[in-house]
C-alpha cells in the first residue's frame, strides 16, 4: 500500500523547547491513531502535517506533494483542531457555510454542504443558534463537521473526542469508521488508549517528541501487559479477598491500602484478573464498593515502557 | 505560462473575494463594530448639540460653519480614523491568533496573502462606512442652512476623500503591525497619539515621517481660516505627491504584512 502522508527526519523546536525530534513516518489510508500523553508532541506533529508550522529540519509530503504554503492541497485536507475556538458571533450554519466559501464553493452549494455536514453530526436543529450558546459537546461535533464538510481525502482530527458524552462519543467513533470505509485517510490523536482502540488497530505512540512505537495496537497492548498493573479494590472483607486472590497466578503482590477496606493489587495480567475477581466475590459473598486502576492512564503506561 | 499566470491571478482574486465576504459578514455582526459605530456617531451628537446651542451663542461669532467643520475634521482626522484603523487593522491578524481561529483559515485552499488582503479589505470598508456616515450626517447638520449651496458638497467630497485615504493607509500600517508584533494595540496607541500627533508639528522635513503630514497636505492651504488649527506649522507636500506617497506606503505595508504572515509561524498558546 502506498503511503498518503510521509515525514522524514522531522524536527521542530520552540526556542529551547523540543517539540518533535527525528520523526520519520509513513501513514497509509484508513485510520491511524496517534497516541501519547499530554505534551508528547501529537499536536505539533499534526500542525506540521497540515502546514501550520514549518519544520526546523526534515520534510513532509502529503499526497505526494509538499504541504507548507501549498494552498491547493488543502482542498484535500480536513482538519479538526484541538482548541475550543470559534467565531462566536456566527451561527452553526454560517460558520460551516462561511468556511466552505473559503473552499471556493458558491453560496448555494456551500449552504447545501453545510446543512449536510450539520446533519451528519446531528446539529441541524441547532443550525441557527449562535455558537457562543453551544455546549462543549456540540462545539466538538461542529469542529468535526467543518473538517468533513468539503469531503476531503485526508481527515486529521486532533483530540476529537474531548468533552463529548459517552453516547455522542460512540456516534462520532462510528462516523469516523464510516469515513474509513469510504477509503479516506484519517489520523486521530488522543491521550486515551481505549478511545483509539475503539477506532483502529494501527497506532503510533509518541512521547517527549519522539515516536516511541508504531504498529498494531495488540503489539502495544502486549508491551503494556508485560508490565505490572496496580488495581485498587475497596470491599467489605479485604483480608478474605486477599487470601483468595494470592492463590491466583496472575497476582504478583497485594498491599493493604491506607483507607479502610482497600487493597492494592499488583498483576501482570489484567484481563485474567478482571476475569477472576467477579467469581471470587460471588462465591465468597463479599461486597465490592469500587475497583479502580490508579496507573491506568497513558502517562503511567509510558513511564513503564521507558522504564522510569 | 501566461495562461497559468492568468489562472493563478484569477484564483488569488477569487480567494481575496471569498475572504472579504466572510469577514465583511462577520464584521457586520461583531460586538466591536457596534461599539465603534456608536463612537463614530459622537461627532453627529456634537453637531446636533452645537446646532441646538447655536442661537444662544450667535453674538460670540461661533456660528460660522467652518469652525464647526474644523472641529469635526480635527476629531475625525486626528482621533477617530486613527482609533478605528488601529483596532480594526491590528485585529486582521491578532484576533485570529488570540481567538485561536487562525487554524480555520490557514487550512483552507487560499493563500495567506489573500487572507490578509481580503480581511484588510473587509475591515477597511467597515471603517470607511462608519466614518463616512458620521461625517455626512455631521456635515448635513452643521450646514443645514446652506444645503442648497452646491459648493459645500465639493468640500464634503474632498474631506471625505482625505479621510478615506487616511483609513486606507493607517489600516494597512496597523495590519502590518498586527502581523509583526504581539502587543500591537499598545504600540499602535503610542504611534497614533505619540508619534503621529507630535512629529507632524515639527518644523522642517521631520514631519514628512508621519502619515498625517500627507493627509494634511491634501487640505486647503493654511491661509484659509479653515483647518487653521490642523495646519499649524505645516510645510505641505504637493497634493499629487502626497496621494502617491500614501498609495505607495499602503502597498508597502500590505506587502510586508502578507510576506510576514506567509513565512512566520504563529504559535497558538493554550
Amino acid at each position: 500500500m502506498t503511503s498518503v502522508i510521509e515525514t522524514h527526519k522531522l524536527c521542530k523546536w520552540y526556542g529551547d523547547v523540543l517539540g518533535l525530534n527525528d520523526v520519520s513516518l509513513k501513514i497509509e489510508s484508513g485510520i491511524t491513531g496517534l497516541l501519547g500523553p499530554n505534551g508528547a508532541g501529537k499536536s505539533t506533529l499534526l500542525k506540521l502535517i497540515t502546514g501550520q508550522l514549518k519544520p526546523n529540519i526534515g520534510t513532509i509530503m502529503v499526497a505526494g506533494e509538499k504541504v507548507r504554503n501549498n494552498y491547493s492541497l488543502f482542498s484535500k485536507i480536513g482538519f479538526c483542531p484541538e482548541q475550543d475556538s470559534f467565531y462566536e458571533e456566527m451561527t452553526g450554519l454560517q460558520f460551516i457555510s462561511g468556511l466552505l466559501r473559503l473552499n471556493h464553493y458558491p453560496f448555494p452549494e456551500a449552504q447545501i454542504r453545510a446543512k449536510k455536514a450539520l446533519e451528519i453530526v446531528e446539529l441541524v436543529d441547532e443550525e441557527d443558534r449562535v455558537l457562543r450558546s453551544y455546549s462543549r459537546g456540540m462545539r466538538q461535533r461542529l469542529k468535526f463537521a467543518q473538517a468533513v464538510a468539503h469531503d476531503p481525502e485526508i481527515i486529521i482530527l486532533d483530540e476529537p473526542l474531548n468533552g463529548i458524552d459517552p453516547l455522542a462519543k460512540r456516534k462520532l467513533i462510528r462516523l469516523i469508521k464510516d469515513y474509513r470505509d469510504k477509503g479516506k485517510t484519517i489520523i486521530v490523536s488522543s491521550h486515551v488508549l481505549p478511545e483509539i482502540e475503539a477506532m483502529t488497530r494501527r497506532v503510533i505512540l509518541i512521547h517527549q517528541g519522539k515516536i516511541f512505537a508504531q504498529g498494531d495496537i495488540h503489539y502495544i497492548r502486549d508491551l503494556i501487559d508485560s508490565h505490572p498493573h496496580i488495581i485498587s479494590v475497596k470491599c467489605s472483607d479485604p483480608r478474605g479477598l486477599a487470601e483468595k486472590l494470592i492463590k491466583e497466578e496472575c497476582i504478583l503482590k497485594i498491599n493493604f491500602g491506607s483507607s479502610k477496606g482497600s487493597l492494592l493489587i499488583e498483576t501482570n495480567n489484567r484481563d485474567r484478573f478482571f476475569g477472576v475477581i467477579p467469581f471470587l466475590v460471588v462465591e465468597n459473598d463479599m461486597e465490592v464498593y469500587e475497583i479502580t486502576s490508579p496507573d491506568d492512564n497513558l502517562q503511567a503506561v509510558f513511564d513503564y515502557l521507558i522504564g522510569k | 505560462m501566461c495562461k497559468k499566470n492568468k489562472v493563478g491571478i484569477q484564483f488569488f482574486l477569487q480567494s481575496i473575494n471569498d475572504v472579504f465576504c466572510f469577514f465583511f459578514d462577520l464584521g457586520k455582526r461583531a460586538k466591536k463594530t457596534r461599539i465603534f459605530y456608536l463612537i463614530s456617531f459622537l461627532p453627529v451628537m456634537m453637531a446636533l448639540l452645537i446646532k441646538f446651542l447655536q442661537p444662544f451663542y450667535s453674538n460670540r461669532n461661533i456660528e460660522d460653519p467652518y469652525i464647526f467643520s474644523n472641529m469635526i475634521m480635527v476629531f475625525y482626522l486626528q482621533f477617530l480614523i486613527l482609533i478605528l484603523s488601529l483596532f480594526f487593522g491590528t485585529s486582521v491578524c491578532s484576533e485570529e491568533i488570540e481567538g485561536k481561529t487562525l487554524i480555520y483559515l490557514i487550512t483552507r485552499p487560499i493563500s495567506k496573502a489573500s487572507i490578509i488582503i481580503g480581511k484588510y479589505g473587509a475591515y477597511m470598508v467597515l471603517v470607511i462606512l462608519m466614518t463616512v456616515i458620521g461625517v455626512f450626517l455631521s456635515f448635513m447638520i452643521l450646514n443645514i442652512n446652506n444645503l442648497l449651496d452646491f459648493s459645500i458638497y465639493k468640500v464634503l467630497l474632498r474631506d471625505v476623500s482625505v479621510l478615506i485615504l487616511g483609513i486606507i493607509c493607517y489600516s494597512a500600517f496597523f495590519t502590518f503591525i498586527g502581523t509583526f508584533i504581539k502587543r500591537s494595540i499598545l504600540f499602535g496607541l503610542i504611534f497614533s497619539f505619540g508619534w503621529e500627533n507630535v512629529i507632524q508639528y515639527f518644523p522642517g522635513s521631520t514631519q514628512r515621517f508621519t502619515i498625517a503630514h500627507y493627509l494634511k497636505s491634501l487640505l486647503p492651504s493654511a491661509s484659509s481660516t479653515r483647518f487653521s488649527f490642523l495646519l499649524f506649522r505645516l510645510e505641505p507636500t504637493s497634493p499629487r505627491v502626497a496621494v502617491l506617497i500614501l498609495i505607495i506606503l499602503t502597498a508597502i505595508f500590505l506587502a510586508i504584512a502578507c510576506l510576514l504572515f506567509t513565512v512566520k509561524d504563529y504559535i497558538l498558546e493554550d
